[in-house]
């Protein structure tokens, strides 16, 4: 893996702006306009307060947006050609998709740090600092689950376009995977199975330790193991689907 | 994996022995390479030349290692392709994509020089390549031919001993064309092995020693240019011909083209023609010259069509 080849590919991605706005100023604002402005934002959960778990929601967010852009990018940037010139270098498929993870985790970095800073100068608390580090640090890692669903659409889709829209779905998910607003009911049943709600439940279990925000109901919690389930399911499904899609790629030519 | 072909530094730059390479499409087998066989020694320039369609990037494909023979053997300064590009003896310039839009010209030549462990130094790659005056420009805004001198930069970073070209030279106008040719020439004067693949006749007789002909997946040609123009058994035979005169009919000849002045015949037996010209008929000031290397290629890509 090579430091120069990365540290010019993050900077090629920190240069298109559009994208940046999406993925690090976007959720700042949705932070505010769901926690930090709320009623609710002082409520108690069992390690913080309601605020710092919409806070880790929405760079939750930011971060799947950053990761599913990189990859999926990645997909649509091989198959258009810089494939076959990398082809021609010692970088293996291995040192390139090595590469990328790095250029998304780092690229997810932004809006996790920058969640966290609006989050810790307004309303945010948690009760202890290992418990900011450590959710700031999940955000980042669970957000791997969606690199290997940008790569499967980008290798399925084949253009920026339709790229495009896969990010866009991505608030379709979000908001099923009980990220935006907090479901109930049966609504939040569903919810258990789409592919965010474990990712997110893992960030935010420093926040909440289990326990399932809702608006008004009874109480209900989630086990980590369920969470963890979810997210690796989850992985294993658009990782696969990655495979697939890369094998007919190829096959074709 | 490479017990069997230890490097060798005097093996050939190209060995392909009874290359085969088929497609199977949901139709249809196509059977792009038909049993190639070919050896191109260290050091010169030789062509590939032929139609679209003929092979020529199939070949090339299988020289790259990105894609195996399905039978047969291709081994590159006496490594598996894989192993050779791996090992920084080929660069190559193709003919489609490969450059990231957004990067400018500089960068790309910076990143992918980071992925080798000795490259040439970033400024010399784009001096010899002729893309350092336009360095700091992005990709996207570059011209087709500039691109192409962009690839050509990359293909020199591994410092190789090969250079592959799959028409480099596709879509250039006249003069990038003779530009980008003078760099190539500096580096083959350096003991680089070009092999590019065209199809321009022209290109290939100006700049090649030899010159290797496909047609239809298979080796049609493979010699000089002399010895390319010397297979066309057809000849030139021209003449005035006094105005007003009809022209009659000759055996085994025919017009190829007819000026104000001057009639020229085209024909397999100049001597008989000439003969019966002088001796039978008004037409004077006669000219015979052998077929050019237009027709020699037109015959020897049409032979196979007829054969079918």
């Amino acid at each position: 893996m090579s430091l120069t080849y990365t540290a010019h590919d993050v900077r090629r991605n920190l240069r298109s702006i559009p994208n940046l706005v999406f993925v690090a100023l976007l959720p700042a604002v949705l932070f505010i306009l769901f926690g930090a402005v709320q009623g609710w934002s002082d409520a108690r959960l069992p390690g913080g307060n309601v605020s710092a778990y919409v806070m880790v929601s929405m760079a939750v967010y930011g971060a799947v947006t950053a990761t599913t852009a990189i990859s999926a990018g990645a997909a649509v940037e091989r198959l258009q050609g810089w494939g076959r010139q990398l082809a021609l270098t010692p970088m293996g498929t291995g040192g390139y998709a090595a590469t990328k993870v790095a250029v998304a985790l780092l690229i997810a970095v932004l809006p996790v740090v920058i969640v966290f800073l609006v989050g810790a100068f307004t309303n945010a608390s948690m009760d202890d600092l290992w418990r900011w580090a450590l959710a700031a640090v999940l955000c980042v890692v669970v957000s791997v689950v969606f690199a290997f669903y940008g790569l499967a659409a980008g290798l399925i889709f084949r253009s920026d376009t339709a790229v495009g829209a896969a990010s866009g779905a991505l608030v379709v998910f979000a908001f099923f995977g009980n990220v935006f607003m907090p479901l109930s009911g049966g609504m939040l049943t569903v919810a258990r199975f789409t592919p965010m709600y474990g990712i997110v439940g893992i960030a935010r279990y420093p926040v909440t330790e289990g326990e399932v925000a809702t608006m008004g109901g009874a109480p209900q919690t989630d086990s980590l193991l369920w969470l963890v389930v979810n997210a690796v399911a989850w992985a294993a499904v658009f990782g696969i689907i990655a495979l697939l899609a890369a094998r007919s790629s190829t096959g074709r030519r | 994996m490479n017990t069997t072909h230890p490097p060798q530094p005097h093996s050939p730059a190209i060995q392909v022995q009874d290359a085969v390479k088929t497609f199977r499409t949901r139709s249809e087998t196509v059977r792009a390479v038909q049993g190639v066989s070919l050896e191109i020694p260290r050091g010169g320039v030789v062509a590939l030349l032929g139609p679209n369609g003929a092979g020529k990037t199939t070949l090339l494909d299988m020289v790259l290692g990105m894609s195996e023979p399905t039978s047969g053997a291709v081994s590159v300064c006496g490594e598996r392709p894989r192993a050779a590009v791996a090992h920084g003896k080929v660069g190559a310039v193709q003919q489609v994509g490969g450059l990231l839009a957004d990067l400018s010209v500089r960068e790309t030549v910076t990143m992918i020089a980071s992925l080798y462990p000795d490259p040439l130094p970033v400024d010399e790659a784009l001096e010899r390549a002729g893309a350092a005056s336009f360095a700091r420009r992005k990709v996207a805004k570059c011209s087709g031919g500039q691109q192409q001198r962009v690839r050509f930069a990359l293909a020199l970073l591994p410092h190789p001993e090969l250079l592959v070209l799959d028409e480099p030279t596709a879509g250039m106008d006249v003069q990038s064309r003779t530009e980008f040719w003078d760099a190539m020439r500096a580096e083959t004067e350096r003991g680089l092995t070009v092999v590019f693949a065209t199809h321009y006749l022209q290109e290939a007789e100006d700049i090649a020693e030899r010159i290797v002909l496909m047609d239809a997946g298979r080796v049609t040609f493979d010699g000089s240019v002399d010895e390319l123009r010397s297979t066309s058994r057809h000849h030139t035979v021209s003449f005035v011909w006094p105005g007003g005169e009809p022209l009659p009919e000759f055996a085994g000849a025919t017009v190829s083209r007819r000026s104000e002045s001057r009639v020229h015949l085209r024909t397999e037996d100049a001597d008989a023609l000439a003969r019966e010209l002088l001796t039978r008929t008004p037409a004077s000031a006669l000219e015979i010259s052998r077929g050019g290397l237009d027709e020699a290629f037109a015959a020897l890509i049409h032979r196979d069509d007829a054969a079918a």
